[in-house]
């Protein structure tokens, strides 16, 4: 609890240094704040986890793996964003406010054991991830990204909340425990209205995730929006948003499974073909990762269609590797973008002559993203089929595979326009913050690839 | 005091879902057939709405107060969010001159 | 005392009668009028009325940007207070535990308030 309270009280800090003109701290107060809460949580490592305030909230091991990931992963971002957006708008302590405070409805989101902190958390993230979408007024392509982002988000709150009106009407609370325990208890007679309040709660977060047949703002908003922004969407809250689906799956619907594993099963096939699909055919990076986090959402929903002991491990895994190669990809895609003023592939091309190190760091995230072996993507990839293979689901596996086949196909363009598509160019400057970042990132892909069990006996 | 609400307690629960579930249907219907931003955004309250009405309706069947003190939250944050919206529909007004959500047809591909 | 307590729909039936009446006459003294009252349409009759002073414009154009963000605080800091009334009923149950916990509560509004001083968003000019 400490940590949610440090991380509030953090971000209203921030917002008062933006206004007492003290531009220069406002990163390191923030990283500073950031690794303070990390260690926060590494000394409530170990300890039995009680539901605190009156079982509003629940720090165990699993809440505490997915905060800690949130939090490292947004000091990554911040790290990026040194510079980022000083030319675009002339409030800089808004923007880190911003992010601080959906980084603290992210971190709500994993750790809830009451469906109403469910709801507040998600409210917190996305509230405030509307104006950092839109944070360039004059920018078109950024005004139609947050009104999108805007208008799907409070359409999909509506369902999640007529879900959670459901499931009290039929359960009688909001409390995670109690809902189990009504669950078990009643194993013949449950409402009729629990089943479409699950229903409801698949339908709002499979929005939050980007998960098809309700993924269709995801290519648009990722598109408009600063890439940063981008970056954070596409890691920080779609880490939340599986994780917060997997711990309200986990925790009270198990023994539902006959009901909503066959619903589960048909968006993640449709998913993983709309994904990979329509990222083939694109010719702009960002518009190609924005397909292709939309397929990867559909990896991780494999965890959920194989629920039990090990879904928290695979998806901490996949997670941890999506993200980090996605920081990669999207932080290059900014320097690019700055030196070119394109997002396209042909942005990419003859990048490996001049600037080497950086063009290894983007083909170990693409080779990571494709799951080739040695990086993290594949043992992300292995464990996620193998959840669903010890569940005898064998098509959805080799439907997969095809799809991860796809996946290479368009990964692979970025590679090739790197290194075999030879054109005179400058190097590209790639700052300080930028190499600790993508130095990093690269180094854990490739580390997570070789030396799984780093991660997976974490929860 | 007592007998006003066992008089609402007689309303059976039945009707307060089937009520609430229309207007829900009716903001949904709304959200995805209107074109004006700002009647797609008074549709999505609709949908809030019913969910209060719902969660009120249930928590005096279940004569539990925690479904009414979940209503506060649901209006406080709808509040904070249609601020936020109201803001970016400005915003986009501004730069548009348009409300309509056909205007943003600029993102393709 | 205890049936008089006890009320049944039949006892509600003078308060329909009311209803009826209030409506009727509101509806009725509306039509009456418009029936048998005399009809002069001139000008200045059917302009509106401005204590003598000359209609400029429509009434239907657009205001200050500024008077929207003045709306948009007040809602968000309007809103809080709903968290306060169950509080307020409450009050004695809660002891101190509860006026601390809705002092600090206060105190993030105020912070937030203090903010948006700073920021000059309720400035006119």
């Amino acid at each position: 609890m400490s940590a949610i309270i440090t991380l509030s009280l953090l971000a209203i800090l921030v917002l008062y240094l933006g206004l007492f003109k003290a531009r220069r701290a406002l990163l390191p107060v923030s990283l500073l704040g950031l690794v303070a809460t990390v260690v926060l949580y590494g000394v409530q490592w170990g300890k039995t986890a009680e539901p605190l305030y009156s079982g509003m909230v629940l720090f165990d091991h699993f809440a505490v793996v997915f905060s800690v990931v949130c939090v490292i992963l947004t000091i990554l971002v911040l790290l990026l964003s040194k510079d980022y957006f000083d030319k675009s708008s002339p409030h800089v302590a808004e923007y880190y406010a911003l992010l601080l405070f959906s980084l603290t409805g992210a971190v709500l989101v994993v750790s809830f054991h009451n469906l109403a902190m469910l709801f507040i958390g998600i409210e917190i993230m996305s509230v405030a991830l509307y104006i950092l979408a839109g944070i360039r007024k004059k920018d078109f392509a950024s005004n139609e990204a947050a009104l999108k982002y805007f208008l799907m988000g409070a359409y999909s709150t509506g369902f999640l909340l007529f879900g959670i009106a459901l499931l009290y009407g039929a359960s009688g609370s909001f409390d995670l425990a109690a809902i189990k325990e009504y669950v078990v208890s009643n194993p013949q007679g449950i409402s009729p209205l629990f089943y479409a309040g699950i229903l409801l709660l698949i339908v709002s977060l499979a929005f939050k995730l980007g998960a098809a047949p309700f993924h269709f703002w995801t290519p648009d908003v990722y598109d408009g929006s600063p890439i940063l922004i981008t970056i954070f969407m596409a890691t920080v809250v779609k880490t939340a948003a599986i994780a917060g689906f997997l711990r309200l799956f986990y925790f009270c619907f198990i023994p539902l499974q006959d009901f909503w594993v066959p619903v589960l099963l048909v968006m993640t096939i449709i998913t993983l073909f709309v994904g990979n699909l329509t990222a083939i055919v694109q010719q702009s990076v960002k518009r190609m990762l924005a397909y292709s986090s939309i397929s990867h959402a559909g990896y991780l929903l494999f965890a959920i269609v194989a629920i039990g002991a090990t879904s928290a491990n695979s998806v901490l895994f996949y997670v941890t590797a999506y993200s980090l190669s996605t920081i990669i990809g999207f932080g290059s895609l900014i320097l690019v973008k700055r030196a070119t003023g394109s997002e396209h592939f042909e942005a990419f091309n003859g990048l490996a002559k001049k600037n080497p190190y950086l063009s290894l760091a983007i083909a170990i995230a693409m080779l990571s993203l494709a799951g080739i072996p040695l990086t993290a993507g594949f043992v992300g990839k292995f464990m996620m089929f193998s959840g669903v293979l010890a569940d005898y689901q064998v098509l959805l596996v080799v439907l997969a595979v095809i799809n991860a086949a796809m996946g290479i196909f368009y990964y692979f363009r970025v590679i090739v326009a790197m290194y075999f598509k030879p054109l005179d160019r400058d190097a590209i400057v790639v700052s300080g913050p930028y190499r600790v970042v993508f130095f990093l990132a690269a180094l854990i892909t490739l580390l997570l690839g070789v030396y799984p069990a780093w991660l997976t006996g974490l929860i | 005091m007592e007998t006003i609400v066992q008089n609402i307690q007689g309303v059976p629960l039945n009707h307060y879902i089937l009520f609430c579930s229309i207007i829900f249907t009716i903001g949904v219907m709304g959200v995805l057939i209107r074109r004006n931003v700002i009647i797609i955004m008074m549709s999505v309250e609709l949908m809030l709405n019913s969910v209060n009405l719902l969660l009120t309706a249930f928590s005096v069947h279940h004569g539990d107060a925690a479904g009414q003190v979940f209503v506060f939250f649901i209006m406080a944050l709808a509040a904070a969010e249609v601020a936020v919206g109201l803001a970016i529909i400005v915003m986009v007004y501004r730069n548009t001159r348009s409300v309509d959500i056909n205007a943003l047809n600029r993102l393709r591909g | 005392m205890e049936s008089e307590l006890l009320s049944t729909p039949q006892d509600f039936v003078p308060i329909l009668i009311q209803l009826i009446v209030a409506a009727g006459f509101g509806v009725g003294t509306i039509i009456i009028t418009h029936l048998i009252g005399p009809k002069v349409r001139t000008e200045n009759k059917l302009g509106a009325f401005e204590s003598g002073v000359e209609v400029i414009g429509n009434a239907r154009q657009p205001f200050s940007i500024k008077y929207f963000i003045v709306a948009i605080l007040f809602v968000i800091f309007d809103i809080e207070v709903i968290f306060m009334y169950p509080w307020a009923v409450n009050f004695r149950e809660f002891g101190l535990s509860g006026l601390i916990e809705m002092f600090v509560f206060m105190g993030l509004l105020l912070l937030g308030f203090i903010y948006i001083i700073k920021r000059k968003a309720l400035e006119w000019d």
